[in-house]
């Protein structure tokens, strides 16, 4: 018995740029169960970029529904959107999107000012996280002062430091070597296995796509595949 | 909310541009320091005058017919007599202190080979109680047997004992001078001094200043165009001047605003007036740039808005609301201006202090003054902050993540 944890029916996004109408995603079904791992793949402009907005609640879809842990975020205002990107999801970027000039503590740390965390506890939690992936000696560092594979590594600690269920990555490993490509792969299998994060990662190279359980195509707007990797489900 | 994170925030940013901070600031610490710098500079002049005013009383008044109302000159009846001085010492025992017909006489004399011209103020017994500033520092002040007799006695400043006699002690020699047509000879029985005062440059004068008893100046039956007094300082000045006229005129059987008084309060009521516009004015144009430099701060802040786009599409994506991204250059753009206006107080301040020891006035500094500069800094920056702030907030994040 797994839980639903994300449910979208009939989702449709339609950018309206004047002239002509672009519809980005097409009337989509999907759901994702609780502690699943997952790779959106698909050529560019095919919609998984706006598929992630919308999960991440960035952007709000044209007509739809879209549940999140069985609550329909579209009726959501826009400060209770911020709560849920705050509280709930964890956001990796392609370009890091690490904040320059602040230290890699500071960060980390960002989320749980917004999460209105006390300073103490904030500071605890995030050398903790940086611990967690490798970065202790690092926490005092700036942006400028860290390699991608680091970088990336201190985004991944900033995405869990409110203990979010859900972690998307949007091109995680796009601006990565191969080696530290492999190394931020294995801390989201890590995340999803040993912490039971849902785990959903946009990428467009298959061998990315591989680490994961479940892997949806897009084209056009359109899944036009879901498959299974391996066998899940058993939990 | 996160109103401490805000400031550090803020103060980082600062720190981050410490050049564009500190031109940004610029026009609000020009603006601040010369509105606190002219309020000062007003404010000690007004200190000065007061303290001028003071020093030859505050109690001294002069009443006089209103030229205004008197069509062909003076008239002798207009003239106020030594009966109505005496009337209105009668009428006020407890308001009038001293009060002598206001007589003044010019007239050259020589001593020796030593030329010079000697202005005569005509005065009674008790002046030298009443005129504060005034120090005998040799003989005595005329006093009342010399009023009493007419006796022709004379009481000189310094510089005059210096120049004539060539000694600062002249008490005992003697004067030649003509008064009404007649030739007189004076015995010096005082010198005096009066501190060197703000108007001595207004009033240039070639001649000695002296005092006689008024009664050697005096003509005919002693009628004067004026009387001066000096009054119970307790009471309310222009009050005591209303009823003095109010009376005067009606004995005299005039119009009830026949005469009019003039009071050293009243004087100093009117350069204050003058001084509060004057400085009122230049400040109003001052605070001009204050709103010059917070358009400068908006102008910085819609900069760093455009250049932080991305950085506000992260903090959006990581949980921040509109208010807490408002909030945050809100935040900066006071802080920015409150720095200036504490760096334009100081500045202010001192130049107010340097001008004002140039000039050896005392500085007078209102801190209502450095609180509403401050204040009024602060509330510029949020006036100013707010549309950038606001722009900022509402960026829609993808827009701004995707932001180059």
């Amino acid at each position: 018995m797994t839980h639903e944890i994300i449910k979208i029916e009939g989702m449709t996004k339609v950018y309206d740029t004047g002239e002509i109408q672009v519809a980005a995603l097409n009337s989509i079904d999907l759901t994702i169960h609780k502690g699943e791992f997952i790779s959106i793949m698909g050529a560019s402009g095919s919609g998984k970029s706006t598929l992630m907005n919308i999960l991440g609640c960035l952007d709000r879809p044209t007509s739809g529904h879209y549940y999140l842990e069985g609550v329909d975020v579209m009726e959501k205002s826009d400060n209770e959107l911020s709560a849920v990107r705050n509280k709930k999801i964890g956001f990796v970027f392609q370009s890091f999107n690490l904040i320059s000039r602040t230290s890699a503590l500071k960060n980390v740390e960002l989320p749980m000012i917004y999460g209105k965390i006390g300073a103490e506890e904030r500071k605890e939690r995030a050398l903790e996280l940086l611990k967690n992936v490798g970065l202790a000696d690092r926490s005092h560092h700036m942006p400028n002062e860290l390699s991608g594979g680091q970088k990336q590594r201190v985004a991944i600690a900033r995405a869990l430091a409110n203990k979010p269920q859900i972690i998307l990555a949007d091109e995680p490993t796009g601006n990565l070597d191969s080696q530290s490509s492999v190394e931020i792969m294995e801390i989201f299998t890590q995340l999803n296995r040993k912490e039971g994060n849902t785990v959903i990662i946009v990428t467009h190279e298959r061998d990315i796509a591989e680490f994961t359980d479940r892997i949806i195509t897009f084209k056009d707007g359109n899944i036009i595949r879901d498959e299974y990797t391996r066998e899940v489900g058993q939990c | 909310m996160l109103v401490f994170e805000n400031i550090m925030l803020a103060l980082t940013a600062i720190k981050s541009n410490k050049m564009r901070s500190f031109l940004t600031m610029l026009g609000i610490i020009i603006g601040i320091s010369s509105v606190i710098a002219i309020t000062s500079i007003g404010d000690s002049a007004k200190g000065v005058v007061g303290k001028e005013f003071e020093s030859f009383g505050m109690n001294n008044m002069y009443l006089y017919p209103n030229w205004e109302l008197t069509q062909d000159g003076v008239e002798e009846s207009d003239l106020i007599t030594p009966e109505d001085i005496e009337a209105l010492k009668a009428r006020f025992p407890e308001d009038i202190l001293y009060a002598v017909p206001n007589v003044s006489a010019n007239s050259d004399t020589k001593v020796g080979r030593v030329e010079g011209k000697f202005s005569m103020t005509g005065v009674g017994a008790d002046y030298g109680k009443f005129k504060k500033n005034l120090s005998i520092l040799h003989g005595r002040m005329i006093n009342k047997s010399d009023v009493a007799g007419g006796k022709d006695t004379i009481v000189i400043e310094k510089k005059a004992a210096m120049n004539l006699f060539n000694k600062e002690n002249a008490v005992g020699e003697t004067i030649s001078v003509v008064i009404n047509g007649e030739m007189k000879d004076l015995t010096v029985v005082g010198v005096y001094e009066v501190p060197s005062s703000l108007f001595d440059s207004m009033f240039m004068s070639q001649s000695y200043s002296a005092y006689v008893p008024y009664p050697i100046l005096v003509v005919g039956d002693g009628s004067a165009w004026a009387v001066e007094l000096y009054t119970n300082e307790k009471k309310d000045q222009a009050a005591l001047g209303n009823e003095f006229v109010k009376y005067l005129s009606r004995i005299k059987d005039k119009a009830p605003n026949f005469y009019i008084f003039e009071s050293a309060e009243s004087q100093m009521t009117t350069i204050n007036k003058v001084l509060g516009t004057l400085s009122l004015a230049i400040g109003a144009i001052a605070a001009i740039s204050l709103v010059v430099g917070g358009i400068g701060i908006m102008n910085i802040m819609l900069v760093s808005v455009t250049e932080r786009t991305r950085e506000i599409g992260i903090r959006k994506s990581l949980g921040a609301r509109t208010n807490d991204i408002l909030m945050q250059f809100l935040i900066e753009s006071m802080i920015i201006s409150a720095i200036g206006g504490v760096i334009g107080t100081t500045l202010g301040v001192a130049i107010a202090a340097v001008g004002m020891s140039f000039a050896k006035i005392a500085v007078v500094i209102d801190p209502k003054v450095i609180v509403l500069a401050v204040g009024f800094s602060a509330i510029v920056g949020m006036f100013f902050g707010l549309y950038p702030a606001r722009k900022a907030a509402k960026l829609d994040p993808i827009e701004a993540l995707r932001y180059e």
